[in-house]
């Protein structure tokens, strides 16, 4: 019993290590950092205050940035899971080489470098880029449209690079379905849509649940996406953050925004995660 | 109620045919099963009833109207899976009510029925459970509440006491056949146990590479196969080669088989001199002193007491061997020469494989 439970610390021990280094470590020195006065000549300064926080809590302009970026993020997420929903019900449907070959698919947004693909959109989405080119060939726009630099190109290019994070989980969840369940309903006189809704819907939450809070995740912290297809006129979160640490150099102020967003995003995982516990607990066999 | 009439039905996969012309009928309120090894059909025909695959020909008629064109979800046929196939994410009194549900019945009278089919099946208290958290047994039971709760035109059952122990499968199985019979449900029945088969059925089709070797009553497979294979499947038994085989009358043939010259039934048809096969049951045959009352000679090889009888098997000297089972007291032991009466009533013979 004592054996067991030391090779139990043992082997739990770099991963103690590692979370402590890289994550315990940086975010007390960041709460830390968040509470001292700003600095004349250096970063910050050697007193404490909490006036970083009076600051941002009390201007309109951080509210309305906080905002922007959990409802940005809440429309990636959302999206991501329409979108992925029918790729991760294909995909769990596959198997042999068509499997492989959805799989890589399905990651490679994932295999180019975050610039390139955002410049790649760039392109894209151009005023005289192919997008705009096809859609007045095709007649469907008379004019070219503006969509760089706006808030709906930062959701389509973030959506682009999150489905793989929505999907996996759910093909996970959707391939540990039995077919018999499907071929149950349907013997007591369910039609597909209703096998859908009443059993396959409810048992792929176990991987909904996850891949939720992923993409949801990611996308608050998003930054090159928005810093480059955003523009200048609309800011989130992380581009002000990183404004304030690396551009004013005002570490104090900056760590104090990025405590509040980590604040706001942590409190909205852990209210969705208790909203959908029990449907959670529920279909997990 | 409902017959169902199983016209030469095939099924073919890529590079499989699972089914190779399977032909049956159901008459109303009758049991019929499906017994053989993995890989014969017999699964692939109960699927194609419940329309969980589309047969690539032949037809299946219920109550005289084909229903190959009418979907699962509405054929009104009851289906209980191996592994049960509960909702694990509803109680169990909603696996049970799911199909009321979606008849929008009122969520009195679902819970009236939900209640009552709970009763018929004992499992009145688990309502609320999940089915993670009730026994193998009872998970059994509300699959076979849910398949009746929708009073189902007919019942399919694919292997349902496969993963039960063998106490419960004995309990399971009594309960099984009794709903069927109060109910005067038409019911399929899926399994690869011979006394499964037997003791549950009104008839049994056995099953061979996806062709229905033989469609008979229990009785009649057992005691009247039509092929060695089908005698192998239905129990314990052995088998002689039978030489000049003579006819004598309808089903009746003279043989001469092991040294010994006897006149028996056999199926219908064959042949004078037709290569065939004698079948044997153990419990055809008798140990007696050697002489006149035997029919055959031997010697004792093997010897098993097993309290209530003692298990012999025993060498001819034409070669061939016979197992038999003899009343317990019987005092033979390895190396003694014995005579073997047989009840000739109760021997058959049949060709090795049907034509």
């Amino acid at each position: 019993m004592m054996r067991s439970k030391k090779l139990i610390w043992a082997l739990a021990l770099p991963a103690l290590l590692l979370l402590f280094v890289f994550m315990i470590l940086p975010i007390t020195n960041m709460v830390e950092m968040s509470f001292r006065t700003p600095g004349s000549s250096e970063p910050f300064g050697d007193d404490y205050t909490i006036m970083h926080y009076t600051r941002i809590l009390g201007d309109g302009y951080y509210w309305g940035v906080l905002w922007r970026s959990l409802t940005t993020a809440g429309m990636v997420t959302l999206l991501c899971l329409i979108v992925s929903y029918p790729i991760a019900w294909h995909l769990s449907r596959a198997k042999g080489f068509k499997a492989v070959f959805l799989y890589a698919c399905i990651a490679s947004p994932l295999m180019t470098g975050v610039l390139v693909r955002n410049f790649g959109w760039m392109i894209v989405a151009a005023l005289n880029g192919p997008l705009n080119e096809s859609l007045m060939a095709l007649g469907i726009i008379e004019r070219p449209l503006r969509l760089l630099f706006t808030q709906s190109l930062v959701i389509l290019a973030l959506v682009h690079v999150f489905v793989p994070f929505m999907v996996l989980p759910i093909n996970n969840a959707l391939r540990n379905i039995p077919q018999s369940l499907t071929e149950a309903s349907a013997s007591m006189g369910a039609s597909r849509y209703q096998v859908f809704r009443d059993v396959i819907l409810p048992l792929s939450f176990p991987g909904i649940q996850p891949g939720v809070i992923l993409v949801y995740v990611l996308a608050v912290a998003a930054y090159v996406t928005p810093a480059l297809l955003g523009g200048q006129m609309v800011s989130y979160m992380p581009t002000l953050i990183i404004g304030e640490l690396t551009g004013t150099f005002q570490w104090p102020f900056g760590s104090a925004l990025a405590i509040v967003l980590s604040c706001s995003t942590v409190l909205i995982v852990v209210v969705f995660t208790r909203l959908t516990w029990k449907l959670n607990e529920r279909a997990r066999a | 109620m409902t017959t169902v009439e199983v016209k030469s039905l095939r099924k073919s996969y890529e590079d499989f045919l699972a089914l190779d012309g399977v032909s049956l009928t159901a008459e109303s309120g009758q049991l019929v099963t499906l017994l053989g090894p993995s890989g014969c059909g017999k699964s692939t025909t109960l699927r194609c009833l419940a329309g969980f695959h589309e047969p690539n020909g032949g037809d299946i008629l219920v109550d005289g109207e084909s229903i190959l064109n009418v979907p699962s979800n509405r054929r009104q046929f009851g289906v209980v899976f191996q592994n049960y196939a509960l909702f694990p994410h509803m109680t169990v009194a909603e696996n049970i009510g799911y199909g009321l549900r979606l008849q929008k019945l009122s969520k009195g009278e679902i819970a009236t029925r939900v209640f009552d089919v709970m009763k018929l099946v004992r499992l009145t208290g688990l309502e609320d459970r999940l089915p993670r958290e009730i026994s193998g047994g009872q998970q059994q039971r509300v699959a076979l509440a849910r398949a009746l709760v929708l009073k189902p035109r007919l019942l399919l059952l694919d292997e349902p006491l496969a993963n039960l122990d063998a106490r419960l499968r004995d309990e399971v199985r009594w309960l099984i056949r009794d709903l069927q019979q109060q109910s005067g449900i038409t019911a399929f029945y899926v399994t690869h146990d011979q006394s499964e088969a037997m003791a549950m059925s009104d008839m049994v089709a056995v099953m061979k590479a996806g062709r229905v070797a033989q469609f008979a009553t229990p009785r009649e497979i057992y005691q009247k196969p039509t092929e060695r294979y089908v005698a192998d499947f239905t129990g314990e038994a052995n088998f002689l080669t039978a030489q000049s085989v003579k006819p004598v009358g309808e089903g009746r043939y003279a043989v001469h088989v092991a040294g010994a010259d006897i006149e028996i039934d056999g199926v219908p048809g064959l042949a004078e001199n037709a290569a065939a096969e004698l079948l044997l049951r153990p419990e055809s045959l008798s140990l007696v002193s050697t002489g006149d009352a035997a029919t055959f000679e031997g010697e004792v090889i093997k010897c098993a007491f097993l309290g209530a009888s003692l298990h012999c098997e025993i060498a001819l000297p034409e070669g061939g061997r016979l197992k038999l089972t003899a009343p317990p007291n019987h005092a033979v032991t390895e190396g003694d020469r014995v005579g073997i009466a047989i009840d000739l009533s109760h021997v058959w013979l049949m060709p090795e494989v049907a034509p």
